[in-house]
């Protein structure tokens, strides 16, 4: 019985040695651990910032919307909440199972596992927060593009972000985290960390359930800044009518040649970004999103942008201008004989003007003189108009605010060396094609007008952007764009020449000249014809050509131009036939609102016939009975 | 039975009374700081009911209770045990208690000490002497009743409990030293043969003590790691009474009842726990000290019976709130909550008294 008192003795003094180490040596640990046990930290999201048009038009920002979201911290049995959400609230097995196993998100983080919940999805959750008190009902602040399509492809989308954008630099090294809702096109991407603000939080005191005892500090959330753009929102609501109410397709970029300031830009079709705003988790498997995603027409593609098209004839703008400027042709003396065409070799090359006799450089431009235009590039040689081209930004990037800019592609002896190994050598006939803007010629819109824009700027090349400024908060400084204008040094008699020649091809009976611009405006521009394919081989739309057209206005010796557009309408034909008058278009209706008196009887009446899009209502709250059935009236 | 006198008073052990009333009076306040009121309430009837038996007890001469009293107790101890089977209420998961007038109650507990009082009467022949295997054999066979019928109700600690007490029974009978070494090597090899073999939970409440790193927080680790936090976070000084986190938000499973000693480690701290075990060494001392001064051998191994479950409670559960012993079940004695366990507990003191107060020959 001695030897049971060393034994009891014993036990005792190995459980004491363990109350010691836990109590003593280990006790700071334990006590942090027992602290993370029972406070929560809960974010309470910042909304981002609105965006708005540049007289102040909200064009996107939040509304509240009930989520379901699900706080991992609190599962206990990972296998039942996955059951519990799937069979109650519908929601997909799979992302949540994903979500759930996410390695990189913090379990205090709430998973947003339902948007917009119905309100029988609330009733359920809040019957069942004793059994499950891991899922909770949030009010949270949801996207809203308050205009639908309107100008989507510069305000963009949003989604949560991928495990791939959490790998760059961009993000990762700005505090970005799993989970987060970013911009994932657009001015929403670009300007991402100017739009989100930063996100409150709550930490409170919960019990071993999740369920909180007590609220120790709450910090509120911080908005984003809202952001004014450059875009006026009627003349982009009226360039996407201009393209949708004939159901065609293609580009539209409207920008003040003094600053780059983009007034519209469009590409046709478009999307609807509120669909990317509610599906914002696992966004890919959501089927209204697919269906975007897949269409085989590429609505999320910006072709004012992405899109490289040949230029056709708007390309004799930058011929004509580098001409002049390395004296190939001088102002008095630009005669070249047109003779309806050049015979290369075995080869001839026809002008689908006819034949313009001798013109000068004015009149080459005014009739688009496709025979003036082959002799004068074989005078300057491929060389030399890279050389100027280049000088203008052609076959680089604009700069532009805006995600995915294509470069584009221009004439030289190397493009052709690596695109045509079997006949590597540069050729005449190359640069006869290339100095009308076809053959070695694709660029996107952006390109086309930044180059021309510049040189009715008498060689300012504004980059184009669509942000203006950043309004200030309690957190940040008020923003502005800063312009950085490249200079050219170019002769003013030769802007004189470009202008008045331009001015010509619209109001001395020009290429543009049957689609009656306003003669008040002073509209300068030039036409393109955009090949598809060889003119006898066309059979059906999508074989015909885009039609181009660029303009500037006013184009008068004493006045500057202060709205260049471009357009071009896919397989729309010849130039001056469907983009023309949708520039002109434009322009009237930027000098109407300038002057404030109706300018073209057309406009006014397209304006009086296609209402404004109403805007969806503002900050409304979601309403609780939202899916409760309508009683039948009783009569 | 019941005999009072001057000389008997003077003989009290009062250190062996006052030592588990005081377990009991510092496990009501872990009982308070975390459980509802309705808790505290019933442990302080259990304890004022439990003081009137053991003076009964202690006033009834131990070898009549032995003789007499004891086959009537084991026998009504297992017939509740087949009744907790069919009409048994489930608590926690358990069937185990009894519902009787409105309190429910805990046969397993009599049981314990049912069978110890019939261990110590088989024991009762023996003057001096070894058991043979015969005696073994028979005193396994008064163990197995309550033994098989604790087993369908699926508490595996009671079980062991039992083992425990048959243990110590065959080393203090005389069991020669091969056949103990035997025994010793047979349950261990018996223990790792059973592990393949045992149910889902039971395997990985071993594990999550074999391999702390690799178990489940939230699954059958929880409750482990939360009482190990619980334990440790109290510190030295503890964070005060009633302002246990752990306990008091729920995070520590059965505060009040099997994790009572985490309560006390988390508000009243390393000093808290320093304290409570030393009162147990006191209890403990003092009851082998009435075991070796016991005037027969039935009377030495019945309270030593009782140190054995006493000493196998504490290891099990105290081992289990700081994560060094699987989840078993097995409360703490005296201070969890549970009124059958402390009214048993005092019946055991009551007879220890009792030895002790008959300790000289008259």
């Amino acid at each position: 019985m001695r030897g049971f008192q060393y034994l009891v003795l014993a036990i005792f003094l190995v459980l004491g040695f363990r109350f010691y180490v836990l109590q003593v040596a280990r006790h700071e640990d334990y006590k942090a651990r027992a602290e993370n046990n029972r406070i929560r930290e809960i974010p309470i999201l910042a909304p981002r910032g609105a965006i708005l048009d540049r007289n102040g038009v909200v064009l996107v920002d939040n509304t509240p919307a009930f989520n379901v979201v699900v706080f991992a911290d609190d599962v206990a049995n990972k296998e039942e909440t996955i059951n519990t959400l799937v069979e109650n609230l519908g929601v997909d097995r799979k992302e949540l199972t994903d979500e759930l196993n996410d390695k990189f998100r913090p379990g205090s983080q709430p998973i947003l596992v339902k948007q917009n919940a119905l309100a029988s999805d609330r009733a359920w959750i809040s019957a069942h927060e004793l059994e499950h008190p891991e899922i909770k009902v949030e009010l949270q602040p949801q996207r809203v593009y308050r205009f639908g399509k309107l100008a989507a492809h510069v305000l963009g989308y949003i989604g949560e972000i991928s495990p791939k954008q959490l790998e760059y630099p961009r993000y990762k090294d700005s505090g970005y985290k799993s989970g987060d809702i970013v911009g994932q096109g657009g001015i929403e991407a670009v300007y991402d960390k100017i739009l989100r603000g930063q996100n409150g939080m709550r930490r409170l005191i919960v019990d071993s359930r999740g369920r909180p005892v007590a609220e120790l500090e709450k910090i509120e959330p911080i908005k984003g800044q809202d952001i004014v753009t450059t875009l006026d929102f009627d003349l982009q609501n009226l360039a996407e009518n201009l393209f949708t109410s004939k159901n065609e397709t293609g580009a539209l970029i409207a920008l003040n040649p003094q600053d780059g300031e983009i007034f519209a830009m469009v590409s046709v079709p478009s999307f609807d970004p509120n669909v990317f705003a509610r599906n914002v988790v696992s966004t890919e498997n959501r089927k209204e999103v697919r269906a975007i995603v897949n269409d085989p027409a590429h609505p999320l593609f910006n072709k004012a942008i992405q899109s490289i098209y040949p230029t056709g004839s708007t390309w004799k703008i930058m011929m004509a201008t580098a001409a002049l400027e390395e004296g190939v042709i001088t102002p008095k003396s630009s005669k070249i004989v047109c003779g309806g065409g050049i015979q290369l070799g075995n080869r001839f090359l026809n002008d689908s003007g006819g034949n313009h006799g001798m013109p000068d450089i004015h009149a080459a431009i005014v009739h688009s003189c496709d025979g003036y235009f082959y002799r004068l590039g074989l005078k300057m040689g491929v060389d030399m108009i890279h050389d100027w081209v280049s000088r203008f930004g052609m076959g680089q990037k604009t700069g532009i605010d805006l995600p995915s800019e294509q470069k584009g592609i221009i004439p030289s002896r190397e493009w052709k060396k690596r695109v045509n190994p079997r006949d590597p050598v540069w050729k005449d006939f190359d640069t006869a094609i290339a100095s009308i803007g076809q053959g070695s010629v694709a660029v996107p819109p952006i390109g086309l007008i930044h180059a021309e824009a510049g040189i009715i700027a008498g060689g300012k090349f504004h980059t184009p952007h669509v942000f203006k400024e950043a309004k200030p908060t309690q957190l940040e400084e008020v923003k502005y764009y800063n312009d950085q204008p490249t200079e050219l040094k170019l002769s003013p008699v030769t802007v004189d020449i470009i202008d008045y020649a331009m001015w010509g091809v619209v109001n001395e009976g020009g290429t543009a000249g049957k689609v009656a611009f306003p003669r008040e405006l002073n509209v300068g521009g030039k036409t393109g014809t955009a090949q598809v394919i060889a003119r006898e081989k066309v059979r059906t739309k999508e074989h015909k050509d885009h039609s181009w057209f660029i303009g500037f206005a006013p184009m008068h010796t004493d006045q500057k131009p202060e709205i260049g557009v471009v357009a071009i309408t896919e397989n729309g034909g010849w130039g001056a036939s469907a983009s023309a008058p949708k520039v002109k278009m434009i322009q009237a209706e930027y000098f109407s609102k300038k002057l404030g008196r109706p300018i073209l009887p057309e406009l006014v009446a397209l304006n009086a016939q296609q209402a404004k899009p109403e805007p969806a209502p503002a900050g409304a709250r979601p309403r609780i009975d939202a899916d409760r059935k309508r009683q039948p009236v009783r009569q | 039975m019941v005999e009072i006198n001057q000389r008997n008073l003077r003989d009290v052990d009062w250190l062996l009374l006052l030592a588990p009333v005081a377990l009991t009076v510092f496990g009501c306040i872990g009982i308070a700081s975390t459980a509802p009121r309705s808790e505290l309430k019933k442990q302080v009837i259990a304890l004022v009911i439990g003081l009137v038996v053991a003076l009964v007890v202690m006033f009834t001469d131990y070898r009549k209770i032995i003789m007499n009293v004891a086959p009537f107790f084991y026998a009504a101890a297992n017939i509740l045990l087949v009744l907790v089977l069919f009409v048994g209420k489930d608590i926690n998961g358990n069937r185990a208690w009894l519902q009787i007038f409105g309190f429910s109650f805990q046969p397993s507990e009599f049981a314990k000490i049912a069978t110890i009082l019939m261990l110590a009467r088989y024991m009762a022949k023996y003057r001096t002497g070894s058991i043979t295997v015969k005696d073994m054999v028979i005193m396994a066979a008064i163990v197995m009743p309550p033994v098989i019928l604790i087993a369908l109700e699926h508490d595996t600690g009671t079980m062991l409990t039992f083992g425990a007490i048959l243990g110590v029974f065959y080393f203090l009978g005389g069991l020669r030293k091969i056949l103990l070494a035997v025994g010793f090597v047979a349950v261990i090899v018996g223990l790792i043969g059973v592990y393949p073999h045992l149910k889902g939970y039971q395997r990985e409440r071993i594990d999550v003590i074999l391999h702390p790193e690799k178990a489940d927080p939230r699954g059958f680790a929880y409750q482990t790691i939360q009482s190990v936090i619980a334990v440790g976070s109290g510190g030295v000084m503890g964070k005060g009474i009633g302002h246990g986190t752990q306990g008091k938000l729920g995070f520590l499973p059965f505060a009040w009842t099997d994790f009572i000693a985490a309560v006390v480690g988390e508000e009243m701290g390393f000093a808290g726990i320093l304290l409570v075990m030393v009162l147990y060494l006191v209890f403990i001392w003092r009851l082998i000290h009435v075991a070796l001064g016991a005037r027969d051998r039935a009377g030495a191994l019945m309270v030593m019976g009782f140190v054995s479950l006493i000493t196998f409670h504490i290891l099990s559960n105290l081992g289990m709130v700081v994560g060094i012993m699987p989840i078993m079940g097995i409360p703490l004695p005296l201070m969890s909550s549970g009124g059958t366990a402390v009214i048993s507990m005092f019946m055991g003191v009551g007879l220890a008294l009792s030895v002790r107060m008959r300790r000289f020959v008259n």
